[in-house]
């Protein structure tokens, strides 16, 4: 009998993803002796296993991996990323501990789900295949759905699970017709396979067969960042998850996301660009005026930053539509200083918040200036990277992407960008007058500042500051990033 | 001195930094507003040695660049973090380090025992840091930083008083109408960026390349959508049509916040801007027939609330949007030298008038905190016969308000007395010439009233307080009056070095020092124009030069007697007045309805829009399928079968109804 | 029309009618097991697209095991027949909806050619070389990776499991 020859399998390409899936195998083990009190251990082994990750990802910039006949590539835009993603878990698992324990849902099983959701986010950022793209988004969004509904004796997180759930489950559902079409017409699932197949029988972007696929494919996406009109989940979901998994999700998912959009759309159908333009510039206008339009009446905190956070989608958007060196290079430096500003706000947000969560409203913040001067100071200086103001990481990430849109013509598009970043300023600043301009109602006794937060909020700041003073370092690293 | 140009926005930062960490700890009023003003102080040593330096080079050689770091870099696209130091930025830094000490030091007098005291001081730094920055950034980029910054401060100081909710609200609606205007200076950012690239591969935001390679700007076309992109910024900024109602609002906060930022240094950035950019402006005609007419516009409008006024501080800011409007109508009849010499002259009287009128608050609101008074210590109309009371306020006012008024011999006749002349002679309107001369000329005169008027209501005539409250009142302690007798000073002196040509012939020969140290800047603009208009070099007779000059004379004096005769010699008739016209004077005491038509027009439909996507998607869509969100708390088996049912049924409605769209759009087309 | 083309036409109509018998029938139950039967007639599709091993699995796996399951879960839990009102204008708009999908399908099925790029596997590969081996080897060359997260994609799903339904952890 023959034996199947297996194709050089290449672990150096997959190395970030095994370090977190197998640490977060023994975390799981580790679990089952640990006392409840003491599960906070299992989040400092964590951060072990990301720095391990951390430094494989790091170590092979420059060098690209691939393995498993072309079904994974460990290039520089998936080293990119993958530094987004696990900062972006690093930080969630600093400030999860003190929210889990107020809320009692202490439960050890919380940090590997964070590891296997930034496992399945970095297939999706170094997926060349479908097929591995596909199962990376299952494996983030099933971890995810978990995530949301962790808090199980909390009536709004058990909704907020299994909505996005059903919702997720239904998106999915397009994404993968959208892929079935793809291979249909092309015979492949290969991203590169497919760029040559179009490439060489040109007659087939005619065919409505491959249209519909690229289409599906880009509502299924749209779904993942939160793009309007898919957006609806959004806010929901965002208001009832545990406030870590919020800050989790509104970051990292959405950035993985955009990472799989990018590289199946660049890389794989070229050829359909002025068809994913329009459609995109459609999408862009649409996410970033309803975002911004609907943020402006929030009165909870957190439902106001799941409406911004489909606004900011829509201003990533607007660089892919330029689809440009520019505009692509600046979606991944905005993705990297987003989930500095918004996994700080986050961070703010629990620290502010009671057990059960009664104080999330915007009004709760008046005061906190003159209780909590650094924090209200910390705070406004995520506010501001958020609004797009100078010399914040926010302004250079905007600058960046509208700048593209406008290198490639698309100058109404940049009008519109710029008037929405205007816009969002109102919210973003009523929290601001609360802070600074109101007198306190509550003495905030309860706000208790961690070491893990006050490392989380200064890396946060640190973040947005440097990206925002010295940005050039970080994008010439995402314009090498994006030569995709 | 030079090389040292990092120390000068430096300074200040470290002034921020101090009181704002350290200042709630220190306590000392003395040791807080010392270190603050000392560090201005400072900058504006350096300034000055910057300042001489320059002076003792040969014209040419008066620009200099230091490079402190590399910004943002990537690609062809390159920022730096440096400063640029010519003649024009020499002289604004000079302006907001000279009046921005001269602010400090009454601050520390006029503060004294607010609370906040330390928080007052820092943001008071933080704004001089700014605003230097906004100066002698080398590059748009940075300039835009600066830009930023003055009005986050601008916003923090305006409602620096926030347990007042009209603080608080006009704070905000300064912050988000210059917003609206910031969008457009960035939007101009981006289209020169990309145009000079795109079409000519020069790819810079600094400010030297880009007036190195203007010649490769065409004339209108994009450059004229260039130059109103950058003129929507202006216009946020400087308070002018449409975006000026922030600026009487402002006043809110601190007196000497609105001295130092809504009518010296912070408002006139547009006219900064608009003077660094002059090479841009000068290639579109249109855009500059925009700016004089929207700048004539805004003088004669704000000119005309003003004299409905009743609040000293209100009258002061539309009087400042006002004398703004003079300065964009000076850059857009290309007189850019005119413009920014009227920045300057206004920057000494206008901050003298708002400190005067801080000065005559600060004692009303003694005396009458003394008498138990709820009177309005803002109000003119409870003012009155100060002129005993306050002698040296007195005097500087009066000073200032003859050097706004334009009458000659003082600061303000010079500077304002060029625009008109400009605008009447420049070669680039033709017929409407004589139309923004005109309208000039009558804001000038409505100027002189409604300057007059405050000054006889405040210091003239009877005191209309109460006697008790009357015996209280008293001069104003050193550190106040201080600054207010230099600014005085520099009110009466400042239109020296600026002397128009025709009367310098008659001196023997005094050159116009101010237009020559400006040379090297607008120098391109007017090779310029010579080149592009023939007619550009056609000399208006002496005679008419004069004639104009002696009839802006006589506007001054009619708006003088005018204010005299009205408030002074028969005070009955402006009662009569009113009764004889109810409508007309309604409509200017309400600022001629504008804020309610920006209401009606803006605010309301956005609000309401708001209202919609939220109540149409989230309210019916969302909690009208189930009996609202109360039955979420019913448990979690009632939850499942809502969900089912009810809110996730809509969300995937609207997923399919996005699909549903996107094919029928691409596929069946 | 073809003895095949007839066969397929009777069973796609029991697949569409079984389908709208799981979401319609009130009694869970008879959902469940309208669901069985919609799996057999996938199954059906399997065996006449060449693709027996397919149709086995689907067979055991899906009407088999899953479904035996699911049956046992709802007699244990004893779930009660579903009453209530049902939300009739939602009905309407998603009929509308449903209605358009469907002639979107129809239109841009008329429209294009079927038959994108051919693989190199037909018929005659399969009952060569046996389907089993065929899987097999797609699974352990060009799949590997994806059949390897598979494995996590399931454990994270356990997990969940535990979590969100385990009374006490």
């Amino acid at each position: 009998m023959e034996t199947i020859a297996i194709p050089a399998v290449n672990l150096a390409a997959i190395m970030p993803e095994t370090v977190l899936s197998v640490v977060g195998m023994i975390l799981l083990l580790i679990n089952v002796f640990l006392p409840t009190e003491k599960k906070a251990y299992l989040g400092y082994l964590s951060l072990i296993g990301i720095a391990v990750s951390l430094f494989y990802t790091m170590n092979g910039w420059g060098t690209p991996q691939e393995g498993f006949n072309g079904s994974v590539l460990l290039d520089n835009f998936s080293h990119f990323f993958n530094v987004i993603f696990l900062l972006c878990s690093a930080l969630t698992i600093l400030i999860a501990d003190q929210y889990v324990q107020r809320e009692e849902c202490n439960h050890g099983e919380l940090y590997p789900l964070i590891l296997f959701a930034t496992t399945g986010m970095m297939f999706m950022a170094s997926g060349t295949d479908l097929m591995t793209i596909f199962l990376g988004l299952e494996v983030l969004s099933i971890a995810l759905y978990i995530l949301a509904g962790f808090a199980r004796n909390n009536v709004k997180s058990n909704e907020a699970g299994l909505k996005y759930f059903l919702l997720g489950a239904f998106s999915t559902c397009f994404l993968l017709y959208g892929m079935a079409l793809t291979y249909g017409a092309t015979g492949t699932t290969k991203i590169a396979g497919i760029a040559q197949f179009i490439a060489q029988n040109s007659i087939l972007s005619k065919n409505p067969i491959l249209l519909v696929g690229m289409l599906l494919m880009a509502v299924g996406f749209s779904f993942k960042i939160a793009a309007a009109p898919f957006h609806m989940w959004t806010p929901d979901v965002y208001e009832g998850a545990p406030t870590p998994i919020t800050a989790f999700m509104s970051a990292g998912p959405k950035a993985a996301g955009f990472a799989a959009f990018l590289r199946v759309f660049l890389v794989a159908l070229p050829m359909f660009k002025a068809e994913w333009t329009s459609l995109l510039w459609a999408l862009a206008v649409l996410t970033m005026t309803f975002g911004n339009i609907t943020a402006i009446y929030q009165n909870n905190i957190k439902r106001m930053l799941a409406y911004s956070s489909i606004a900011h989608a829509g201003y990533a958007l607007v660089g892919f539509v330029a689809a440009n060196e520019v505009g692509v290079a600046g979606i991944l430096f905005y993705l990297l200083s987003y989930t500095f500003m918004n996994l700080g706000a986050f961070a703010i947000i629990i620290l502010v918040g009671k057990k059960g969560e009664p104080n999330n409203n915007v009004s709760d913040y008046a005061g906190l200036s003159v209780k909590h001067p650094a924090l209200a100071l910390a705070m406004s200086v995520f506010l501001f990277s958020l609004m797009g103001i100078p010399p914040t990481a926010g302004f250079v990430g905007k600058f960046y992407l509208f700048s593209g849109a406008i290198k490639s013509g698309y100058i109404w598009l940049a009008i519109i960008g710029v008037l929405n970043s205007a816009a969002s300023v109102y919210y973003y600043l009523r929290v601001m007058v609360f802070m600074y301009m109101k007198a306190p109602e509550e003495d905030f006794a309860w706000l208790k500042v961690t070491p893990a937060f006050f490392v989380t909020v200064v890396i946060a700041i640190a973040g947005v500051l440097v990206l925002g003073v010295a940005p050039q370092y970080f994008l010439k690293l995402a314009q090498i990033a994006v030569m995709i | 001195m030079l090389e040292y140009v990092g120390l000068i926005p430096l300074f200040p930062f470290i002034g921020f930094v101090i009181n704002g960490l350290l200042g709630k700890k220190i306590k000392n009023e003395k040791v807080v507003g010392g270190l603050g003003a000392l560090m201005v102080f400072c900058s504006f040593l350096v300034s000055s040695g910057i300042l001489l330096q320059l002076i003792g080079r040969p014209a040419e050689e008066r620009i200099f660049e230091k490079v402190i770091f590399t910004w943002i870099q990537s690609g062809q696209f390159k920022a730096d973090a440096g400063f640029l130091v010519d003649p024009l930025s020499a002289l604004m830094i000079m302006v907001v380090t000279g009046v921005g000490f001269l602010i400090h030091v009454y601050s520390i007098g006029y503060m004294h025992g607010e609370e906040g005291f330390y928080r007052y001081f820092a943001y008071l730094n933080l704004f001089t840091c700014s605003m230097l920055l906004l100066v002698l950034g080398n590059n748009m980029l940075l300039m835009f930083v600066g830009w930023e910054g003055v009005g986050l401060c601008s916003y923090l100081l305006i409602g620096y008083y926030f347990h007042k909710k009209s603080a608080g609200d006009a704070g905000k609606k300064a912050f988000v109408m210059n917003r609206v205007g910031d969008f457009g200076f960035l939007l101009g950012i981006f289209t020169l960026f990309w145009y000079m690239g795109q079409t000519h591969n020069v790819w810079t935001v600094n400010f030297r390349e880009i007036a190195a390679n203007a010649h490769l700007l065409p004339v209108g076309g994009v450059v004229t959508l260039i130059a109103l992109f950058f003129f929507i910024g202006a216009t946020g900024k400087s308070a002018q049509i449409p975006l000026y109602t922030w600026l009487p609002d402002a006043m809110e906060g601190p007196t000497p916040v609105s001295a130092l930022i809504h009518a010296a240094t912070m408002v006139t950035a547009g006219v900064y801007m608009i003077g660094r950019l002059n090479f841009i402006y000068i290639r579109s005609h249109e855009a500059m027939l925009v700016v004089a007419i929207v700048g004539a516009a805004t003088a004669i409008f704000a000119a005309t609330i003003g004299t409905a006024q009743n609040d000293i501080k209100r009258v002061l800011a539309y009087s400042t949007v006002s004398q703004l409007g003079f300065m964009f109508l000076a850059m857009g009849v290309g007189a850019f030298t005119a413009g920014v010499f009227h920045l300057m002259t206004h920057a000494f009287f206008k901050a003298c008038l708002f400190l005067g009128s801080g000065s005559v608050i600060h004692s009303m609101h003694h005396a009458l905190h003394h008498a138990h008074s709820h009177d309005d210590p803002q109000d003119m109309r409870n003012m009155g016969g100060l002129r005993k009371a306050m002698p040296i306020t007195y005097l500087t006012f009066l000073v200032s308000t003859i050097a706004i008024a334009g009458i000659p011999g003082f600061s303000g006749f010079f500077s304002k007395d060029e625009i008109l002349w400009q605008a009447f002679s420049n070669p680039f309107h033709g017929g409407l010439n004589i139309i923004l001369w005109g309208t000039g000329a009558v804001a000038a005169c409505f100027t002189a009233f409604y300057m007059f008027r405050l000054v006889f209501m405040t210091f003239f005539g009877e005191c209309r307080i109460t006697a008790k409250a009357k015996d209280h009142l008293h001069e104003s302690p050193l550190v106040i009056t201080f600054p207010l007798m230099v600014l005085g000073l520099l009110a009466v002196v400042g239109g020296y070095i600026g002397l128009p040509k025709l009367i310098g012939d008659m001196f023997g020969g005094i050159p116009n020092y101010f237009e020559q140290w400006l040379e090297p800047i607008f120098a391109g603009s007017h090779e310029f124009t010579l080149q592009q208009l023939a007619h550009a070099e056609v000399h208006h007779s002496h005679a008419l030069e004069w004639g104009l000059m002696g009839a802006s004379v006589v506007i001054a004096i009619v708006g003088i007697s005018v204010a005299y005769t009205l408030y002074i010699a028969s005070p009955q008739i402006p009662k009569k007045f009113t009764d004889a016209f109810p409508a007309l004077h309604r409509a200017v005491y309400n600022k001629w309805y504008i804020d309610e038509i920006y209401d009606f027009l803006f605010v309301n439909p956005c609000k309401a829009l708001g209202n919609f996507c939220w109540k149409g998607f989230d309210v019916l869509v969302v909690d009208g399928a189930v009996n609202g969100v109360a039955s979420i708390v019913r448990g979690f088996s009632s939850v499942i079968k809502n969900l089912q049912t009810g809110y996730v049924h809509n969300y995937a409605l609207s997923i399919v109804l996005g699909v549903v769209t996107i094919i029928a759009v691409y596929v069946i087309r | 029309m073809d003895i095949q083309t007839l066969f397929f036409a009777v069973v796609a109509a029991v697949a569409i009618l079984s389908g709208i018998l799981v979401i319609t029938c009130r009694n869970p139950i008879n959902s469940a097991l309208s669901l069985v039967m919609t799996f057999f007639c996938l199954a059906t599709f399997y065996v006449m697209l060449d693709a027996p091993f397919m149709a086995a699995i689907q067979v055991i796996v899906y009407a088999g095991a899953i479904m035996v399951l699911i049956i046992f879960v709802i007699m244990l839990l004893n779930v009660r027949v579903e009453s209530g009102k049902k939300y009739t204008h939602g009905v309407l708009i998603g009929s509308i909806m449903a209605v358009l999908l469907l002639f979107e399908a129809f239109y841009f099925l008329n429209r294009s050619s079927l038959t994108g790029a051919r693989g190199m596997i037909d018929a005659n590969v399969v009952q060569n070389v046996g389907h089993v081996e065929l899987i097999g080897r797609a699974m352990y060359t060009d799949f590997l990776l994806p059949f390897e997260i598979t494995s996590i994609l399931l454990l994270v799903a356990i997990i969940g499991a535990v979590i969100l339904a385990k009374k006490k952890i």
